[in-house]
């Protein structure tokens, strides 16, 4: 396991280093002036020259690349035009809020969408089985923004149960993890039924009942063991997804996360926010994968890695 | 790991655990943030820095105006008011001011307040080091420009007279100046500053700092010694909420203290809380800026024509839920300057067309592009209703909707026929209209964004500028509005009413003009009594 876990973070190290050209070369293409953001909306052209000079920004591209690429060695992700505060900061300041929010609504979904999932492969048809596939429908479908706003408006303003937005205790988290998670408890129940509803004809699981086993031994450790692969690789993507900041979720909750840290640095070109977020990002990302790869070769030892 | 964990965990069980969970979370819903308590307001996104020398953009602003105090400041109504000074003097010109300091003024940490540290102040917004980005306030004063270039170690049109007063001498008569210093880059800091004013800030303002969750919320304690008398309340919360719709809730759920009233629910409101609204014109101005130097629009008549093939009050009410007054100029209805006899063009579609022939237009009519933030959506309604309108008299527009940032640079460049624009006073004076959106001294960056270029109206907005008495100024403000009007560089739209509610159990509040001039001072909620 480890020279895997060694060789697939070895591995990183050029995607890492597409990542940062991609995303350099990308803000530098799209129309857009940070420094016209810096000096807001009424500016005298002296200063903005001044600005761009003092920023490098009036430099040839392949050395503002170098530039950066020389501070990211060095671990320095670079300073906010915006704010003047340092990048890594403020990302190390918000990243622990959408772990937070991310775990929070990963748990729920882990275990709302495969209960409901189990649930209806067992009975296939039943009334079970019809309302959480009618559940998986509606999650599916309903695009966030909107059930967040319902949801605020149901439990906050109309029931007052629970604060409509921001961060704090417990009570503040459980609306936008709803929202977050709702999709992915709707994808992971539709998977999980078809997974279950391939594995329960199979051979060993009548030979477990016929062994004498309950049902929910069967189920929960025959059945469901070997149902878990796909289930994985969508509890992977959406961990990844959610770490990586849910700008929607976060905007609509006000929650201080990646998120919204990212889109306002988007929308004020604030390139080393901007670069220095993507970066991040990407590292999560890897890292996420690399967690799912472990846990299949955990989960099923057949999964062969060379 | 998993086999053990999947031998232990119990499905079933954990999800009634989870619901258990929410459940306990629901009951302890008061012990979040304990935000729903005193007076609390909010931003739609994280300031910038809370140092004066970066407020470049209004979260950034109304902060700094809660912890520091200019040299003179403004009132919710947009009148100018002393502050750190009391008086001040001017000579004949305009072009050499004195500000004497209050006496008894200290900052937040203790130190008395003396004229060194309102010089060090406005230096240090002009060092180049500081790169805050808004420096023109403070530009008229001799050697401010040299210096900002870093020609010119120090400014000398900054004369610090004793402890108690401080002169400048300015590179020309400018009668509003005054205002420049209220305006939140020109607030004083200890001469001394801490290497992080930005993030733990000491001012002299009514509100001391006390906390800062980036994109989560500020909070602030009553100044006890503020000279203007300690804040009503004993604490200010500014929260940070993007969502307009979230803000309606978090108001309606009690946990904000006043909250603007999105457009698409102003009828709502209305009909269903009349009493808690408060309506005040906004020192803003809505227009679609014509660029003058393009094609077609180079032509006065084509320009006007445009502006009669408008029905602005149709869109006003249909788009703006009537959230706003018609524009018969630049100036909005509350400032000096502005001319309440003057009409706005008229919807008439068929003056329009003979206005078009009669500037060679053919009957094909011509094809322009509008542009549009994309983030403004109420702006982007405003350009399709545009859009159909000008149909009608065969102007056949394309809309370009792009991102904030990408449509400003354009704008800036002149690289667009028409874009759908705001705005918004940085102080309140018809200079402020006039001089950044139609002196040819503005062009791009400085806020003349169609191009308009007319001597006579340059000269007398130079004029104006030196002009000092205050009757002679605003009636060269009216006549440089009528000519501009004429001239027809906009399609005028709208000067906007802001609408909010605030809970009825607030008091001493009032919907300010102009960003900077709502500073909490005298609010308080009435169970606080």
């Amino acid at each position: 396991m480890l020279p895997l876990i060694a060789r697939r973070l070895l591995a990183t190290i050029p995607t890492l280093f597409g990542v940062l050209v991609v995303a350099f070369l990308l803000l530098n293409v799209v129309p857009g002036d940070p420094v016209a953001e810096m000096v807001g909306e009424r500016a005298d052209s002296a200063t903005i020259a001044r600005l761009r000079a003092e920023l490098h920004l009036d430099e040839p591209i392949p050395a503002q690349f170098g530039h950066y690429v020389w501070g990211v060695l060095r671990g320095d992700l670079g300073r906010s035009y915006i704010t003047q505060r340092p990048v890594l900061g403020d990302l190390v300041e918000r990243f622990p809020k959408t772990l937070q929010l991310a775990g929070a609504a990963m748990l729920l979904a882990a275990t709302c969408g495969i209960t409901l999932g189990v649930l209806a492969a067992i009975r296939p048809g039943g009334a079970v089985d019809r309302f959480s596939m009618l559940i998986a429908y509606v999650g599916i479908s309903f695009p966030v923004y909107w059930v967040g706003l319902l949801l605020i408006l149901l439990f906050a303003v109309a029931l007052r149960w629970l604060p409509p937005s921001g961060y704090g205790s417990l009570a503040f988290l459980v609306l936008p993890a709803l929202t977050l998670g709702t999709r992915s408890i709707a994808f992971l129940a539709r998977m999980t039924r078809g997974a279950m509803l391939e594995i329960l004809p199979s051979d060993f699981i009548r030979t477990a009942r016929a062994k004498g086993l309950g049902e929910r031994r069967v189920i929960g450790r025959h059945a469901l063991r070997n149902a878990l692969l796909p289930i994985i690789t969508v509890l992977g993507l959406d961990v990844g997804n959610y770490l990586t900041g849910s700008i929607l979720t976060e905007t609509i909750f006000s929650w201080p996360g990646v998120g919204r840290y990212v889109l306002l640095a988007i929308e004020r070109r604030d390139l080393p926010a901007v670069q220095g977020s993507i970066l991040f990002m990407s590292v999560i990302f890897v890292l996420v994968n690399l967690l799912t790869d472990v846990l299949y070769a955990k989960a099923d030892p057949r999964v062969a890695f060379d | 790991m998993l086999r053990h964990l999947l031998r232990t965990v119990n499905l079933f069980d954990t999800a009634k655990t989870a619901l258990f969970l929410c459940f306990l979370a629901a009951c302890s819903g008061r012990t979040g943030n304990e935000q729903s308590q005193g007076l609390v307001y909010y931003e739609s996104y994280d300031p910038r820095s809370l140092d004066p020398a970066l407020s470049t953009d209004v979260p950034t602003g109304e902060m700094v105006t809660l912890l520091f105090d200019g040299l003179t400041q403004f009132d919710p109504d947009g009148r100018l008011l002393p502050a750190l000074s009391d008086r001040w003097t001017a000579d004949r010109r305009a072009q050499r001011y004195v500000f004497h300091l209050r006496s008894g003024v200290t900052f937040h940490d203790g130190r008395p307040l003396v004229a060194a540290d309102v010089e060090r102040a406005f230096v240090r917004v002009l060092d180049p080091q500081t790169r805050g980005g808004r420096v023109w306030p403070l530009l008229p004063i001799v050697g401010a420009a040299d210096f900002a270039e870093g020609r010119a170690g120090d400014v000398r049109g900054i004369e610090v007279l004793g402890d108690t007063a401080i002169a400048f001498t300015l590179t020309e008569p400018l009668a509003v100046f005054p205002k420049f210093l209220a305006m939140p880059v020109a607030a004083v800091v200890p001469a001394s500053p801490p290497a992080d004013l930005g993030q733990r800030p000491v001012g002299t303002g009514p509100w001391r700092f006390v906390a800062w969750q980036h994109d989560d919320y500020l909070r602030f304690a009553a100044n006890s010694t503020y000279w203007d008398g300690p804040p009503t309340s004993a604490s200010l919360t500014v929260r940070i909420v993007p969502e307009p719709l979230t803000r309606a809730a978090e108001f309606l759920a009690g946990r904000l203290s006043v909250a603007e009233i999105p457009f698409g629910e102003t009828v709502k409101w209305e009909r269903e809380h009349p009493d808690w609204l408060h309506r005040k014109p906004a020192l803003r101005v809505i227009y679609v800026a014509l660029n003058n130097a393009r094609g077609p629009l180079r032509d006065p008549r084509v320009r006007r024509a445009m502006n009669l093939a408008v029905n602005v009050p149709e869109i006003l009410r249909t788009v703006w839920s009537n959230r706003g007054v018609a524009a018969a100029g630049s100036i909005p209805p509350a400032l000096g300057g502005s001319d309440p006899g003057r009409k706005p063009y008229a919807y008439d579609t068929a003056a329009a067309r003979a206005l078009l022939r009669a500037a060679g237009v053919s009957d094909q009519g011509f094809a322009v592009q509008l542009w549009r933030s994309g983030t403004n959506i109420e702006l982007g309604r405003v350009a399709q209703a545009l859009q159909a309108q000008l149909a009608a008299v065969g102007i056949r527009v394309e809309i370009v909707s792009r991102d904030a940032s990408s449509m400003r640079e354009a704008v800036r460049k002149g690289d667009t026929d028409m874009a759908v624009l705001d705005w918004w006073a940085d102080y309140p004076d018809a200079d402020n209209f006039l001089y950044p959106l139609f002196s040819s001294a503005s062009f791009g960056p400085g806020g003349n964004y169609s191009f308009y270029s007319d001597a006579v109206t340059d000269s007398l907005l130079l004029l104006a500028r030196r002009t000092v008495d205050q009757g002679a100024r605003e009636a060269l403000y009216r006549r440089i509005d009528s000519r501009v009007f004429a001239a027809a560089p906009w399609i005028y739209l709208w000067f906007p009413v802001d609408l909010w509610a605030a809970q009825p159990s607030l008091a001493g509040w009032d919907v300010a003009v102009i960003f900077n001039g709502q500073r909490w001072t005298k609010a308080r909620v009435a169970a606080d009594r």
